[in-house]
C-alpha cells in the first residue's frame, strides 16, 4: 500500500469524525498557535531592534545624559539626575574639536509635542524635534521628497522643516508639501523634505513628526533644557575602529567633565551592542519560559491524540479484520493508523499556524510587526506530525497485532 | 462478461516453494490438527483431518455448530494455522507461514464471501471491491478498471458509487462476491453466504455461484443449510472435529 493511498485513507477517516477530530486537536491547535504567536512577536521585536540598529548605522553610537544602568531603580535615577549634567552645544564643540578617530559627530534634541496648522487644518500632539544636518548622514535618513537640512539652514536658524508622511498626508492632501508652510506656535516653517514612511511600532506611528534644524529648534522653543535635552550621535570610520571611537568619546567626555580616575561616568554611551545586550538580558530567560508553556500544551495534545487513536482502533476492529482477511499485512495496518495520527496532528499544527498568522496580523496592526519565518512554520507542522506519529505508535501497533479471526468477530 | 475471471494460471507467484505433492491439487490437507488450550484441558477442534480439493471443484462443508467446520474454514482461508499437519494451497506450504506471508496468500489465493458481507460501511461499492487490489499493490487506474469490471459482472455496474447502506442484502452480497473475485483467487471461500438473505435472494446468490463454477472457479461453501450444500458437487460432513463423510453428489 503506497503513501498516497494511505494518506487518502487517513483523511477520509478523519473527515468521517469531523467534530471529534476537531475536539481532539484543540490542545494541539492551541499549543502550536501559542507557540507561533509568542515566537512571531519575539521575532518581530528582534527585527525591530535590528532595524533600529541598522537605521542608526552599525558603526554609530549615541552619547547621552544617562546610562542604561542609571534606570535600575529610583535611587540610581535620582543620583544620575544629580550627577549627570545636561549636554550643551559647548560639549559638542569640545568633542568635535578634539576627536581624531570619530568620523562624524552630530547633535539632536529631544522632542516637544506641538499643534501644527496649515490654513484651517490642524494636527495636535505631533512630535517636533531638532537635528543637525549631518544627522541625515549618520542616521541614513531616507528622503521621499525634497531633501534634508543644509548647514546654512542650521547655522542661520532658518525656519524650515523636514516632516513625516503622516503629517504630509494630513496637512497637504493635494500636491507636494515641499515649499509649503506649516505653522507651529504662530511661526511658519517651510517644508523642505518628507521622509520615507516607516509605519507603526508598538502602536506608535513613526511618521507623525516635524523635524527642524537644531539651532532653529533651540532658539524658537526655549533652549535645550528638560524634554529638549541635547544628545549626540557619532560614527566610527570602520568596524575595526568602532571600539576605539567609543573609547575616544568616553575619554573626551571624562576629560570635559574633569572626572577623577575611578570615578563613574556622568554620561552614557549607547552602542548597538548595548541595545542587543539589553534585549538579550530582557528576553533570554523569558523566551525559554514562554516557549515551554506551549510545549506542555503540545504534550497534552499528544496524549489526547493517543487516546482517540486507541478509541479508533477499538471502534474499527471489524474494519481491521476485514482488511486483514483481504490481504492487509501488519505493516499496512500499522501505516494506516500511524498516518491517521500524523495527519490528524499535522492538521492541528496547520490550523494553529493559520490562527497564529491571523493573530499576528492583528498584533502587527496594533503593536509591533510580527514575523513568522518559513522555517518556523515548517518546524511547527513537522513537530506536530512527529508528535502525532509518536502518539499513534502504540495504538497502531495494537491494531496491527490484532488476530484476523477475533477482529472479524467484533461488531 | 466474466472476462476478468480468466487468466487464473497467472495467480501463482513465481519463486515460491512449490512441491510436486502439493501441486497436483489446489488444496491438500494432510493430518491437520487444531488444538486449543482451555486452562489445563486440551480441546481438539480438528483431529487428523485430511482431504484434497482439485481445481474447478464445487465443494460444500457441512456440519452442526461446534463440529469444527468454522475452524476448518479459518484454516482453509489462511486466517489461522494448524497446530499439526501440512496444508498446501496452490503449491504453497501454508501451515508454517508467518502472519504476513498468510496475509499475502489470502490476498492472492483466497476470495472470501462472508455471511454478514463484511463490507466497509463508509466506503463505496467500488472502493470495497478495490481493497484486495490495493493490498496487492496495483496502481489506481488499473485497479479502478478491474473493480468496475468485477461489479459489472455481478450486475452492479450502475451501483458502483453506492455505499453498503444504500444497497439491498442481495446487492451487498454481490458486492462481496465481486470483491472476492477481483484479484482472481484460486478459491472462492464462502461462509454461510445465504445466512443473512431471504430465500428468493438466496436462490439468486446460489445461481450466481453455479455460474461462477461453470466459468471454472473453484468454490468452497461452508454451511449448515442442506439446500445450499445440495447445490455443490461434493459434500464433506464434519462432526466432532473429524470428517464423517466425503461424498461426490454430482
Amino acid at each position: 500500500m503506497d503513501f498516497t493511498e494511505t494518506l487518502k485513507l487517513a483523511i477520509s477517516a478523519i473527515w468521517a469524525h469531523k467534530l471529534r477530530s476537531f475536539l481532539t486537536l484543540l490542545g494541539m491547535i492551541i499549543g502550536v498557535m501559542a507557540f507561533m504567536v509568542v515566537f512571531s512577536v519575539l521575532q518581530g521585536f528582534n527585527a525591530y531592534i535590528d532595524e533600529k540598529i541598522a537605521g542608526i548605522g552599525s558603526n554609530s553610537f549615541t552619547i547621552q545624559r544617562f546610562n542604561f544602568e542609571d534606570f535600575k531603580d529610583t535611587d540610581t535615577i535620582a543620583e544620575a539626575q544629580r550627577r549627570n549634567k545636561e549636554f550643551t552645544l559647548e560639549d559638542l564643540e569640545y568633542l568635535r574639536g578634539r576627536a581624531v578617530i570619530m568620523e562624524k559627530i552630530g547633535a539632536k534634541a529631544g522632542g516637544n509635542r506641538r499643534t501644527l496648522k496649515v490654513g484651517n487644518e490642524t494636527m495636535e500632539d505631533i512630535t517636533v524635534d531638532g537635528a543637525e544636518p549631518i544627522i541625515g548622514e549618520i542616521e541614513n535618513v531616507d528622503v521621499a521628497q525634497g531633501r534634508y537640512f543644509s548647514d546654512a539652514e542650521n547655522n542661520n536658524s532658518m525656519r524650515v522643516a523636514f516632516i513625516g508622511t503622516d503629517v504630509a498626508d494630513k496637512l497637504f492632501p493635494q500636491g507636494s508639501p515641499v515649499g509649503q508652510e506649516i505653522d507651529i506656535r504662530g511661526i511658519p516653517y517651510r517644508v523642505i523634505g518628507v521622509r520615507v514612511a516607516k509605519g507603526t511600532v508598538f502602536g506608535q506611528p513613526q511618521d507623525a513628526f516635524v523635524q527642524l534644524p537644531l539651532k532653529t529648534y533651540g532658539s524658537n522653543f526655549g533652549g535645550f533644557r528638560g524634554g529638549r535635552y541635547l544628545y549626540f550621535l557619532a560614527t566610527a570610520p570602520s568596524d575595526a575602529l568602532f571600539k576605539d571611537a567609543v573609547d575616544e568619546a568616553r575619554n573626551l567626555m571624562r576629560q570635559r567633565r574633569k572626572l577623577e580616575f575611578g570615578e563613574k561616568d556622568t554620561f552614557g554611551i549607547v552602542t548597538p551592542d548595548a541595545i542587543s545586550g539589553l534585549r538579550d538580558s530582557l528576553f533570554g530567560t523569558t523566551f525559554i519560559v514562554i516557549l515551554a508553556v506551549p510545549a506542555i500544551a503540545l504534550l497534552v495534545g499528544a496524549i489526547v491524540i493517543m487516546n482517540i487513536m486507541l478509541v479508533a482502533v477499538t471502534e474499527r476492529t471489524k474494519e481491521i479484520g476485514i482488511r486483514k482477511s483481504l490481504g492487509a499485512r501488519q505493516n499496512d495496518i500499522l501505516k494506516q493508523f500511524l498516518m491517521e495520527a500524523a495527519t490528524l496532528s499535522a492538521i492541528g499544527g496547520l490550523t494553529g499556524l493559520i490562527l497564529a498568522k491571523i493573530i499576528g496580523v492583528i498584533i502587527s496592526a496594533l503593536f509591533i510587526q510580527t514575523v513568522i519565518p518559513w522555517y518556523a512554520a515548517v518546524i511547527a507542522i513537522g513537530v506536530s506530525a512527529v508528535v502525532g506519529i509518536l502518539a499513534g505508535l502504540f495504538p497502531a501497533w495494537k491494531a496491527a497485532q490484532l488476530d484476523p479471526i477475533e477482529a472479524l468477530r467484533a461488531d | 462478461m466474466y472476462r476478468f475471471m480468466e487468466n487464473e494460471s497467472g495467480t501463482q507467484p513465481a519463486g515460491e516453494q512449490v512441491v510436486a505433492a502439493g501441486a497436483k491439487n489446489l488444496i491438500s490437507m494432510h493430518n491437520i490438527w487444531k488444538t486449543y488450550q482451555m486452562g489445563v484441558e486440551e480441546l481438539h477442534a480438528l483431529r487428523d483431518v485430511s482431504f484434497e480439493v482439485a481445481k474447478g471443484e464445487y465443494l460444500a462443508i457441512i456440519g452442526p455448530s461446534g463440529s469444527g467446520k468454522s475452524t476448518l474454514m479459518n484454516l482453509i482461508g489462511c486466517l489461522d494455522s494448524p497446530t499439526k499437519g501440512e496444508y498446501w494451497i496452490n503449491g504453497h506450504l501454508v501451515s508454517t507461514m508467518t502472519d504476513d506471508e498468510l496475509a499475502r496468500i489470502r490476498n492472492k489465493e483466497i476470495g472470501f464471501v462472508f455471511q454478514t458481507f463484511n463490507l466497509l460501511a463508509r466506503a463505496t461499492a467500488l472502493h470495497n471491491v478495490e481493497l484486495p487490489l490495493i493490498y496487492a499493490g496495483m496502481r489506481a487506474g488499473e485497479r479502478n478498471d478491474k473493480a468496475q469490471a468485477a461489479l459489472a459482472s455481478v450486475e452492479l455496474g450502475d451501483r458502483v458509487m453506492h455505499r453498503p447502506n444504500e444497497l439491498s442484502g442481495g446487492q451487498r452480497q454481490r458486492v462481496a462476491i465481486a470483491r472476492a473475485l477481483v484479484n482472481h483467487p484460486s478459491i472462492l471461500l464462502a461462509d454461510e453466504p445465504t445466512g443473512a438473505l431471504d430465500s428468493k435472494t438466496s436462490v439468486e446468490i446460489m445461481a450466481l455461484f453455479e455460474k461462477l463454477h461453470a466459468e471454472g472457479n473453484t468454490i468452497i461453501v461452508v454451511t449448515h443449510e442442506h439446500e445450499v450444500a445440495e447445490r455443490a458437487h461434493r459434500v464433506i460432513t464434519i462432526r466432532d472435529g473429524q470428517i464423517e463423510k466425503d461424498e461426490r453428489i454430482k
